[in-house]
């Protein structure tokens, strides 16, 4: 017990240890925290709100329905999956310190559990926050008792369970297969972004097939909200009711967190712990044979093997130092297990979700014209949506392009490199920023191309979106990066979880958003005056103000960066 | 070649001086061998040649260059052997190389000819298309020598350079240490090791506290014949006098 409650306190310590490379009193570390959770709300308070405006109005037409508590656990559970499978990978399965580990006299399943406990409490805090969007304003919503928001506290222990279970089996698999393909470091970053692709596509599918995301037979949501929330519960409890109790620890959860008598509720929750426990025990069963020898497979790769005639393979090339850098940093980033994924993986998030909306939007009784179809013959629409739809893909193409957030941090100990070069430190950053902004441009290309077949907008627009998104894009890395140089992390052992919690990704949400609201209301006098007077200039016009807006930020933030960065720079210190 | 004339640090995360006051001279043509026990200074003295800490006070110069008015000139001239070898683990090692010769302006002919040559030298050639997270930490140890050498440079400065290294190579090392300075270039090293110092160095310092506390050549160090460099470092190093 003492050496596993050592090992999960050195594992935390080692995941929070947040080693600030520059100096930073308490007091100004307290007002950046306090900004950071302002961001924080700001960032996301306007999506969690509609979420739980949703779950209120769900609660309350349900009236409390046990089958449909035990479909947004589940939901809650997809999420706790979707974004803690590969924490658990990075922390359990395919683990840095495993050379560190394996030497000490403390048997492979205290290492297990230990591990396990630490991705557990990671995934208890996405757990807290689904919760809190989901099943609290549901509850709300229904007009339960008292016992419903103390069961909540034990679903918060129980949710991450299941994950936990499906995350290990699916887990042992891919690590096995990512060992498989040793130093193919390229392929094994492909494999693991494939997997939580198809991950993504697969809990979609579901929601979808569920009827979660689905029409209504009396009218949309957008002419009849109310009809259409009570028919989507309709289908969904008569649908509920056969699949649910086979996920019988929720079953139970719902039970008890819906009862009615105190008989009811402890025997709901009682059984739900049990069958926790018991979901607890298996992934224990199912990883422990393999455990110890995955470890040590994973340090089995090393071994450099001479290569015959390596001197006739020795080329050598000088492309001139900014794509020298650029190139050099993608492979860095491509090969590096955690890196690469952590970089790739969010892109995807951007066509995945002009797929939904377009299964979401496309929807139509047999015959009939869909919401999107009607929308896209309008004028209006051809005018509004790329704004909208460029705000959304400035937003979460922003915030989630790892490449361009954290340019310095993720050079980690190797920083003194960047520090000992006779090159001007401009054009290491020229090359950073130009490096995450191909990058982001690659996944909004995907998305303009999507917006386009799918959602009817006209191929010019996708151009001319395309082109504002990358200025916007690039002036945004430029912040971000500029952000990055001033507080940098080093010393990370699993970066994930070192900069999970760090507060420049929604720093960069937020510049994107408030660019592209400059943007739009920018363009709102050209979009009254087309919708008055009709005429394609306005809004050629208006698009030739957007991208001369876009040019400016740009050249604007490239140019502070450029002045600052170095003091920055030289600030750092390794 | 090298002159550092008062240079102190202090890191911001400390109030002690990391460096106090140090002025040091190295000539062109010299082996100079930087002693000091843990947490001297000798890794932040080097540091602040190399360009990537910042001394608080004073200047310091690379070959007649102001390394804080013109930083790229001075980096120019000097090749740089790190202590923790924390190179680009996920790079081969010849890209590793094009890498570091792209960004001192090495032109490709001369790039591929010290490529071939060092890595003979270094038996390197069958692992340099490998990557560098397959290697042995000696392995990145002489890809760091060779990286540093590539660009021909005027400074040449190591931090504990022999440490992981196999006795055939570390005998190289000091060879081509030598050939380096024979050659009119610096080289700059600081050690633990004291009988390589003894045996390669034309001249030491001895750093304790962020101080130089001693600095001349071995003999003038060592007045008397009979005294062992080790039992002088040690008592300059335990009561922080120094010559």
């Amino acid at each position: 017990m003492k050496k596993y409650l050592s090992l999960v306190r050195i594992m935390f310590v080692q995941q929070y240890k947040k080693s600030f490379a520059t100096a930073d009193t308490k007091k100004k570390r307290i007002r950046t925290t306090v900004a950071y959770w302002v961001l924080l709300a700001v960032c996301f308070l306007p999506i969690c709100l509609s979420i739980a405006v949703a779950m209120f109005y769900i609660g309350k037409y349900s009236e409390g329905n046990v089958y449909i508590a035990t479909f947004l656990t589940l939901i809650c559970q997809g999420l706790v999956l979707m974004f803690g499978t590969h924490s658990i990978m990075s922390n359990v399965y395919v683990t840095k310190d495993a050379d560190k580990l394996l030497y000490l006299p403390v048997r492979a399943h205290v290492i297990f559990i230990a591990k396990l406990t630490v991705a557990y409490i990671n995934e208890v805090i996405t757990t807290a926050i689904s919760i809190l969007v989901v099943l609290l304003p549901f509850g709300i919503g229904s007009h339960v008792g008292f016992a419903y928001y103390v069961s909540l506290l034990f679903s918060l222990v129980l949710i991450p369970m299941l994950p936990m279970l499906i995350g290990s089996l699916l887990s042992m698999p891919l690590s096995a297969l990512v060992v498989f393909f040793g130093k193919r470091s390229t392929v094994k970053t492909i494999i693991r972004i494939v997997f939580y692709a198809g991950m993504m596509a697969l809990y979609m599918y579901a929601m979808y097939q569920f009827g979660f995301i689905s029409g209504s037979e009396n009218g949309s949501i957008f002419y009849n909200p109310e009809v259409y929330i009570r028919d989507m519960i309709e289908h969904l409890t008569e649908r509920a009711r056969s699949i649910m109790p086979y996920f019988h620890p929720d079953y139970m959860l719902a039970n008890g967190m819906l009862a009615r008598s105190f008989g009811t509720w402890i025997a709901g929750i009682f059984a739900s712990v049990g069958e926790n426990a018991l979901l607890l025990g298996l992934v224990y069963l199912t990883a422990m044979p393999f455990y110890r020898r995955m470890l040590s497979a994973g340090l089995e790769e090393g071994g450099s093997r001479p290569v015959r005639n390596g001197k006739e393979t020795l080329k050598v090339s000088n492309r001139g130092v900014v794509r020298e850098f650029v190139f050099t940093d993608l492979k860095r980033t491509v090969r590096d297990q955690q890196l690469g994924f952590q970089s790739f993986a969010g892109l995807i998030m951007l066509p995945l979700i002009v797929v939904i909306f377009y299964f979401v939007l496309g929807i139509s009784d047999e015959g009939d014209a869909s919401f999107l179809e009607l929308m896209a013959v309008s004028d209006l629409y051809q005018v509004i949506a790329p704004l909208v739809i460029l705000a959304y893909m400035a937003f979460l193409g922003s915030g989630t392009n790892v490449l361009g957030i954290f340019p310095i941090s993720r050079e980690n100990r190797s920083v003194y490199i960047l520090k000992s070069l006779p090159v001007p430190f401009g054009k290491i950053l020229l090359a950073k920023v130009l490096l995450s902004t191909a990058v982001m441009l690659v996944s909004d290309f995907v998305s303009c191309v999507l917006i386009v077949a799918l959602m009817g907008v006209k191929w010019y627009y996708g151009l001319v979106m395309l082109v504002t998104m990358a200025l916007i894009g690039f002036g945004v890395m430029c912040i971000t990066t500029l952000l990055d140089l001033r507080d940098p992390h080093f010393g990370w052992q699993n970066f994930s979880q070192g900069l999970k919690n760090v507060k420049n990704s929604y720093i960069a949400m937020l510049i994107a958003l408030l660019t592209v609201l400059a943007v739009a209301l920018l363009a709102v006098p050209f979009v009254v005056l087309y919708a008055l007077f009709g005429g394609w200039y306005w809004i050629l016009a208006m698009w030739i103000v957007i991208v001369a807006l876009s040019v400016a930020f740009a050249t604007v933030t490239y140019k502070i960066m450029d002045r600052k960065a170095t003091k920055y720079f030289e600030r750092i210190e390794v | 070649m090298i002159k550092l004339y008062d240079v102190s640090k202090t890191y911001a995360k400390s109030s002690v001086k990391a460096v106090d006051s140090l002025t040091l001279e190295i000539k062109a043509g010299e082996i100079f061998g930087f002693l000091g026990p843990n947490g001297a200074g000798k890794s932040t003295t080097i540091k602040m040649i190399t360009g990537i800490l910042t001394p608080d006070s004073g200047t310091i110069q690379i070959d007649g260059v102001n390394i804080a008015e013109n930083p790229i000139g001075a980096k120019s001239v000097i090749g740089f052997v790190p202590d923790d070898h924390d190179v680009y683990e996920t790079l081969k090692g010849i890209e590793y190389l094009n890498f570091i010769g792209t960004m001192y302006g090495v032109k490709s002919a001369t790039l591929k000819q010290k490529i071939e040559e060092y890595a003979s030298l270094f038996d390197m050639t069958d692992v340099l298309p490998n990557m560098i997270s397959s290697y042995s930490h000696g392995m990145k140890q002489k890809l760091s020598v060779i990286a540093a050498l590539v660009h021909e440079p005027k400074v040449w400065i190591l931090d504990e350079p022999l440490t992981g290294l196999d006795p055939q190579s570390a005998y190289q090392l000091k060879q081509l240490m030598r050939k380096h300075a024979d050659m009119g270039n610096t080289v700059f090293f600081s050690s633990h090791v004291i009988d390589v110092v003894e045996k390669v160095c034309d001249r030491i310092g001895i750093i304790n506290h962020g101080k130089l506390v001693a600095v001349d050549t071995l003999e003038n160090i060592r007045a008397d014949d009979k005294v062992s460099l080790e039992s002088l470092f040690l008592t300059i190093t335990s009561d922080g006098e120094g010559k």
